[in-house]
């Protein structure tokens, strides 16, 4: 008990105020799990200025660079959760069916301890993702979990693809029952997307056709009316936006692949995906991918047909997979979620562990750029205490750009960076488990009127 | 023309009617000319005249130094050894703005397309339209030295225009300064409609904003040839951004929070509006980004409230794992606080021109406020700044006030020490040219001896030429204080007292009527002899009147 | 040797297919337990009070454990299963699950974990759980043989029960244990929705501890008039006499407690109540408050441990090292999963072993999904460790139970060995290659 209130009491290793830096930092003497070119025992990562380069034996620490020294220890490219919600002061834009003009990006809050939470379970970039309130729902933002931080917009991975979130099933229809709007049905939740995709395809018709005509010289006419929320559909439509679909059952998944197959839409990924396993072929043979929860069922009906061998399934198949979290707990511990792939469907350990770095790097469109230890590849490294799909996987150290944000023996306990200052001392929030699906968050208001209803 | 502008006509119990009825015919000042003789006059931050005179004449000052002529027909205050300073300038606050009433709308059909007005976007309305001249929040600010202030319409998203106004006046129009001072935004969302969340309100700002270009665009084309194009549709929400696109007009956003600035950092470099910030409460770590974007700035005057020492319990050293832990819980709180003093002194270190905001802040906290700021190393010119030559810069005003020069608009603040003194008090507030007298209450010592027994109920009568009215006062015991509640006469319905304290035997005690839009603040001073009191009631300004009262029997 | 590149191919596939399908579907299922006599040899047993040992051997006939250790001769006619390079455990118990009250979450017809009032102690879980419910195979196949299922709602939800996950109605699964739930009046926020001022918080907490106090002077006295009249003179009076048998001692209260203020103000009311039998759910601030729950004597059900901390100022492993560092302080500290929104008690190892990588000994935590749960409920004489004479509650498996990726092939409960297979498993077999696959024809 001692150490975590000393740690508590000690003076806090703040590490605010180089958000944008990039470090540089060796890794001396580990297991390096590169996961893209297997694993070399004893060996040596340089990061120079936020990015790998070198991995090797006997590399020799440049002037000022600081060694850690992970001898005995297991490093490994740092976890990316292709499906969170943390970091977001909001989630759900869930007035309306169809809101791709809103985008998380912009409610991001740099002080969420989740943040920090995520880092010291080896998590370095996750995928801030609009909820399942509405059929479709908002652009998303590939963040770092650069903690210490002022700056909101300096979590944005920079030059990470546009993503923007669909949602099929249980909760788009439910929002639509509450509201008495469109959709109520999964039938209801094809045509208010089919029905978006074609204004869209409208409206860049219109926008084309007034271009054209103003290059003619002496035209005068008015230009159509801007929209926004159009204008974003017609960027998925042109493959500017990558699609992240919340989906549940066989069917719907079948449903939006015809329909991004009917207006060319190509670069989809499901999420949640429970009963991805019984479409795999379909879903592989599109060239689609699949983020799915590691053993997550029974929560509700459309879960209940879940298997915890779905990851496997959906691998065996050819689909590259992901494992998420969805939750500020399950990020915490992505290499243990990772890890139940081999209990269920003995995956190996690159196969495992390819489901939370280059999978959902891939499913994010930053391939190049993280997910995997190799030259050139952005900083990124969790450090692990036994290897990560142990159960006795304890990270150790995570550095996002060559920094070190989490450090489990240096760190305070506290790691607040701003604090209330008229929040009660012991001020508390008591929590059972995860029982509620995180991607309905913000949405609660709804819920109050039936509440209220009830009693 | 009256001294004060604005008493309320209150039929409420213990103030007789014919003190109020009084009020109503109030006679005129016999001279708009006003000789401020013997005062230490600070015209600027920095700029100091020793024991000098102040010449007030038609609403302008009229000579500012010293050895100057007293005009016959002058009234001479003579300030001996006082100070005077430019009357305050609010940066944003509602004070003076009438609150609309609460309507109980039916959710639209289609809560994702709601009307516009439902959705919080109305920039084209005007606050000048809600003006409310007897608002006590005018009094209240006055009182602290307050002479002009930017107010903003109630309401999130869009709700409409801002204006600078005089904290005093006859009426609305006399009040104004200036209309259309910007155009105000809170990034908050609608209830239950669409945007009901800051997701939402960004990107409504967007579409809006980029259509408004559009429009405006579109507009100037229609105007400059008609022949052979479209009409365009009048849309007054989309016109309300046009004098902001042609950066005419800065939109002020209420941002208390260091994320709020941030949102507003990001709309603004999206779409390239110029925006001021305002109640800006917890920014210290950004103010580079916040100067790079060149954004007006008020910071909030508001503060979290102190927690004082309690220097027992420190001489314990702590030695529970759990007492440590708390402790280093209550350390990072103070720290934190401390943080919050020290922002002010933070945007000065860092060359940002800065004024304050009232919005949030209890009024009567705003000096001793400023003085943590100082305490936290905020400079006094700088604060004194702040509160008038940087907000009148910033509001575009600088020709008529905020230093103390001859030609400017008479709004001055007279204090008997210097402002930022822990003991000063405000004695004159002149607007406009007309004098506000402040009253100087001493603080009653009670004879720390006597024995009161005030729990019970008390029957009270108030007495005057004009009116005698009775009433019941009773207090209860409530931990180591006192609550209470007065009721009688013509009061529908008992009335909680808001404040009950008890210093040996001086006791006072406030309420609250209200009364339409209006409220007043009631405060009773008496002593307490045995079972009875003896004492006074005082409302509104200067408004006294005596207060007796008798222990009722317990039965 | 000449073969067809067609055969190598087949049975390379073959290979591959059987891997991938693991130990349990080498041989072919029957959906039914199995009953007789079982020899599990050579195996490395984890009694868990009497040591690890190693090449032994356990014999299981007519539901118990009849033979443990070395040398053991296999009895005529006994099923043998070679457990050469596997481990048996005693099967593990969760003490925080709803399985058999909750089917499918948010479908109010698919949940009876709840009834409505807030002091209903009368309310039996063991009534109303399903033995058919999906998460009962799911569960057990992964060697937790054992739940406690609890009521939820109000102050007094109802009557937990501990069983055994097989048997066909409620009474083949009873495990021999019944508790009263007592959720204790709580003073933090429950969750993000909750958006209670601290006052409100204050309120309730103390609305509902004299509501508890009312109760429970009312128990004590119907106990009192009950125990006078030789339990004639007191009519019938639901509530007073589920909460008899726990004023009486003899059946054991289950108090969830969370937050530091709430466990102080519940060691302080069990103290001056006198309550006889206590158990502490949750406890997820025990560590801040280990030495009085050690002084007081009593024991914990802590859980779930894979979770966030409670404040956002606590060190951020502060729920994972909370069973070490009550256990140090001298606490008697059994680990549930509660994973109830998600079905997951077979994750119940997981939780264990994350308090073995964040501080507890890995003999504590093994002790603490075994034999201490049972020691707390009262079983100890019938499973919690693999010794002679105890129900043959256990599991075999391939190496290290809190390891990920450690896979068990053969459980059994009272004696029955139980199919491999959960609707989890044969969707696993029935999709792994899905005929058709993409085209039908």
């Amino acid at each position: 008990m001692k150490k975590i209130f000393i740690a508590i009491v000690a003076v806090g290793f703040i590490t605010a105020g180089f958000a944008q830096d990039k470090g540089s930092v060796l890794i001396k003497n580990g297991t390096v799990l590169t996961v893209t070119k297997g694993t070399l025992t004893d060996t040596d990562v340089l990061i120079k200025d936020g990015k790998i380069a070198q991995v090797g034996k006997g590399i020799a620490a440049p002037q000022g660079v600081r060694v850690i020294d992970a001898t005995g220890l297991f490093v490994m490219p740092g976890i990316i959760d292709a499906h969170s919600h943390i970091a977001l002061d909001q989630i759900n834009e869930g007035t309306n069916a169809i809101t791709p003009e809103v985008y998380t990006g912009d409610a991001l809050n740099p002080f969420q301890l989740s943040i920090y939470r995520a880092l010291a379970g080896g998590c370095t970039v996750s995928h801030a993702l609009h909820g399942s309130a509405n059929s479709i729902g908002g652009q998303s933002q590939t963040i770092k979990h650069r903690w210490g931080t002022y700056d909101a917009n300096s979590l944005k991975m920079e030059g990470a693809p546009r993503t923007i979130k669909f949602a099929l099933g249980e909760n788009p229809t439910g929002h639509g029952r509450r509201d008495g709007t469109q959709p109520q049905s999964r039938m209801g939740v094809e045509f208010v997307i089919r029905k978006a995709f074609n204004e869209a395809k409208e409206y860049s018709a219109k926008w084309d056709a007034y271009n054209k005509a103003k290059l003619v010289k002496g035209f005068r006419g008015a230009p159509p009316a801007y929209s926004l929320r159009l204008e974003t559909l017609a960027d998925i439509l042109s493959g500017k936006i990558i699609l992240h679909c919340h989906s549940y059952r066989a069917d719907e998944i079948q449903m939006l692949l015809k329909v991004c197959k009917d207006f060319g839409v190509t670069r989809v990924v499901f999420q949640h995906t429970n009963e991805g396993f019984k479409v795999a072929p379909e879903i592989a043979a599109a060239g689609a991918m699949a983020s799915v929860f590691a053993d997550w069922w029974q929560y509700k009906l459309e879960v209940y047909y879940s298997t915890a061998y779905n990851a496997t399934i959906l691998t065996r198949n050819g689909v590259v997979t992901s494992i998420n979290s969805d939750s500020p707990d399950l990020i915490r511990h992505l290499y243990h979620e990772a890890g139940k792939t081999q209990k269920y469907g003995g995956l190996t350990d690159d196969e495992a562990l390819a489901l939370i770095t280059i999978n959902p790097a891939k499913q994010l469109g930053v391939e190049n750029r993280i997910g995997s230890i190799e030259n050139g590849k952005d900083g990124d490294i969790a450090i692990f205490k036994n290897h990560p799909l142990s159960i006795y996987g304890v990270p150790q150290y995570t550095l996002v750009d060559g920094i070190v944000r989490f450090d489990r023996e240096k760190d305070a306990g506290d790691q607040r960076i701003m604090v209330d200052p008229k929040q009660t001392v012991d001020a508390t929030m008591y929590e059972t488990g995860h029982a509620y699906d995180f991607c309905m968050s913000g949405t609660e208001w709804l819920f109050e009127e039936v509440e209220n209803n009830k009693k | 023309m009256r001294l004060r502008p604005f008493i309320p006509i209150l039929l409420f119990m213990l103030i007789p009617l014919g003190l109020l009825a009084q009020d109503e015919q109030e006679l005129s000042p016999v001279t708009r000319t006003y000789a401020i003789t013997n005062v230490n006059i600070i015209q600027a931050p920095g700029r100091k005249i020793d024991m000098g005179t102040v010449i007030i004449k038609d609403g302008l000052i009229k000579a500012v130094g010293k050895g100057i002529a007293i005009p016959a027909e002058a009234i001479v205050i003579k300030a001996d050894s006082m100070y005077v300073y430019a009357g305050f300038i609010d940066g944003m606050t509602r004070a003076g703005v009438t609150r609309p009433k609460e309507e109980n709308r039916q959710r639209p059909k289609d809560p994702g397309n709601p009307p516009p007005d439902q959705a919080g976007i109305t920039p084209y309305a005007d606050v000048r339209f809600s003006i409310n001249p007897g608002d006590k929040g005018l009094d209240d600010l006055r009182s602290v030295g307050f002479t002009a202030a930017q107010i903003v319409p109630y309401g999130n998203l869009m709700p409409g225009q801002a204006a600078v106004i005089l904290a005093g006046g006859k009426s609305a129009d006399q009040m104004v300064i200036q209309g259309r001072s910007s155009m105000y935004s809170e990034l908050t969302g609608a209830n239950n409609v669409y945007p009901a969340t800051l997701l939402g309100v960004m990107a409504t700002w967007r579409d809006l904003y980029r259509n408004a270009v559009q429009a405006k665009s579109y507009d100037a084309l229609y105007a400059s040839n008609r022949s052979g194009l479209e009409r365009p549709v009048s849309d007054r929400n989309l016109e309300a951004f046009y004098p902001v696109i042609d950066q005419k007009m800065a939109v002020i956003f209420r941002s208390e929070r260091l994320l709020d600035v941030n949102h507003v950092l990001t709309l603004k470099k999206d779409l390239g509006f110029s925006a001021a910030i305002a109640d800006v409460k917890d920014a210290w770590p950004i103010i580079p980004a916040i100067k790079s974007a060149g954004v007006k700035t008020y910071l909030s005057i508001d503060l979290p409230e102190e927690v004082k020492k309690d220097d027992k319990k420190k001489e314990a050293a702590a030695s529970t794992p759990a007492q440590q832990e708390k402790e280093a819980l209550e350390k990072r709180k103070m720290e934190a606080i401390q943080n919050y003093a020290a922002q002010a002194a933070a945007f000065q270190k860092a060359g940002v021109t800065f004024g304050f905001s009232t919005m949030s802040a209890k009024t009567k906290d705003i000096p001793a406020n400023l003085r943590r700021m100082i305490a936290a190393g905020l400079s006094e010119d700088a604060a004194l700044a702040a509160l008038t030559t940087n907000p009148a810069q910033l509001l575009g005003l600088s020709d008529r006030m905020g230093t103390v020069d001859n030609g400017k608009m008479a709004n001055l603040v007279i204090t008997d020490k210097s402002y930022f003194n822990e003991k000063a008090k405000v004695r004159y507030v002149f607007v406009d040219g007309v004098m506000y007298k402040m009253e100087v209450k001493e603080a009653k010592k009670g004879d720390p001896n006597a024995k009161v027994e005030l729990e019970g109920s008390w029957s009270t009568v108030t007495e005057s030429p004009q009116g005698r009215a009775e009433g019941k006062l009773t207090f209860k015991k409530e931990g180591s204080g006192y609550s209470g509640k007065v009721s009688g006469g013509r009061l529908p319905s008992p009335v909680d007292l808001t404040e009950v304290t008890l210093d040996g035997n001086a006791l006072t005690f406030k309420y609250t009527m209200s009364f339409g839009a209006n409220t007043v603040t009631i405060t009773g001073e008496v002593t307490v002899e045995g079972d009875s009191f003896k004492g006074t009631l005082s409302f509104g300004q200067n408004r006294t009147t005596p207060i007796e009262g008798t222990k009722d029997p317990k039965n | 040797m000449k073969t067809t590149m067609k055969n190598t191919k087949s049975i390379y596939g073959i290979f591959v297919a059987l891997i991938c399908l693991g130990v349990m579907f080498a041989e072919a299922q029957s959906p039914k337990a199995k009953n007789g006599t079982f020899a599990l040899t050579n195996a490395t047993i984890e009694t868990v009070t009497r040591g690890t040992i190693a090449n032994g051997t356990v014999i299981i006939s007519n539901g118990k454990i009849t033979a443990v250790g070395t040398n053991i001769q296999v009895p005529a006619g006994a099923e043998v299963i070679n457990c050469n390079g596997q481990k048996i455990y005693p099967g593990m118990i969760d003490t925080g699950s709803k399985i058999g009250l909750l089917e499918i979450g948010q479908i109010p017809q698919a949940t009876d974990e709840r009834e409505s009032g807030d002091i209903i102690p009368q309310m039996r879980a063991l009534t109303a759980i399903n033995p058919n419910a999906t998460a009962i195979p799911v569960t057990r196949i992964a060697g937790v043989t054992t739940t406690l299922t609890l009521p939820e709602g109000g102050l007094l939800p109802g009557t937990a029960a501990l069983v055994n996950l097989h048997g066909y109605t409620p009474d083949q699964m009873y495990a021999g244990f019944e508790g009263v739930v007592l959720n204790f009046p709580n003073t933090g926020r429950r969750g993000f929705g909750d958006r209670r001022t601290e006052d409100e918080l204050k309120k309730a907490s103390e609305k509902a501890l004299a509501t508890l106090n009312d109760a429970w002077d009312k128990a004590i006295q119907y106990h009192k008039l009950d125990s006078a009249t030789g339990g004639k003179g007191v009519g019938y009076y639901p509530e007073m006499q589920a909460m008899v048998p726990v004023i009486r001692g003899e059946r054991a209260l289950l108090i969830e407690v969370n937050m530091q203020k709430d466990i102080q103000a519940a060691l302080k009311w069990v103290k001056d109540k006198k309550v006889k039998k206590v158990v502490f759910m949750g406890v997820s601030e025990g560590w801040r408050e280990a030495e009085n729950i050690a002084k007081a004597n009593i024991p914990v059900l802590a859980g779930p441990v894979i979770a966030i901390p409670n404040r956002d100022y606590d060190r951020y492993d502060a729920q994972y090292a909370n069973p070490g560092i009550m256990r140090k302080a001298g606490v008697k500290v059994a680990i549930r999963s509660n994973e109830d929104g998600n079905g997951n008690y077979r994750n119940l190892p997981y939780h264990a072993g994350f308090a073995v990588a964040y501080g507890m000994t890995k003999e504590d935590a093994l002790k603490a999904i075994t034999i201490v749960p049972a020691e707390i409920l009262g079983v100890s004489d019938k499973m919690g460790s693999i010794e002679v004479g105890k129900s043959a509650n256990l599991f075999v498996c391939d190496g290290d139970i809190f390891e990920t990726k450690t896979q068990v092939s053969h459980v059994f409960i009272e004696g029955w060995k139980m199919p491999m297979q959960s609707r989890q498993t044969l969707l696993y077999e029935e999709f792994l290659k899905r005929e058709p696959g993409l085209n039908k024809n």
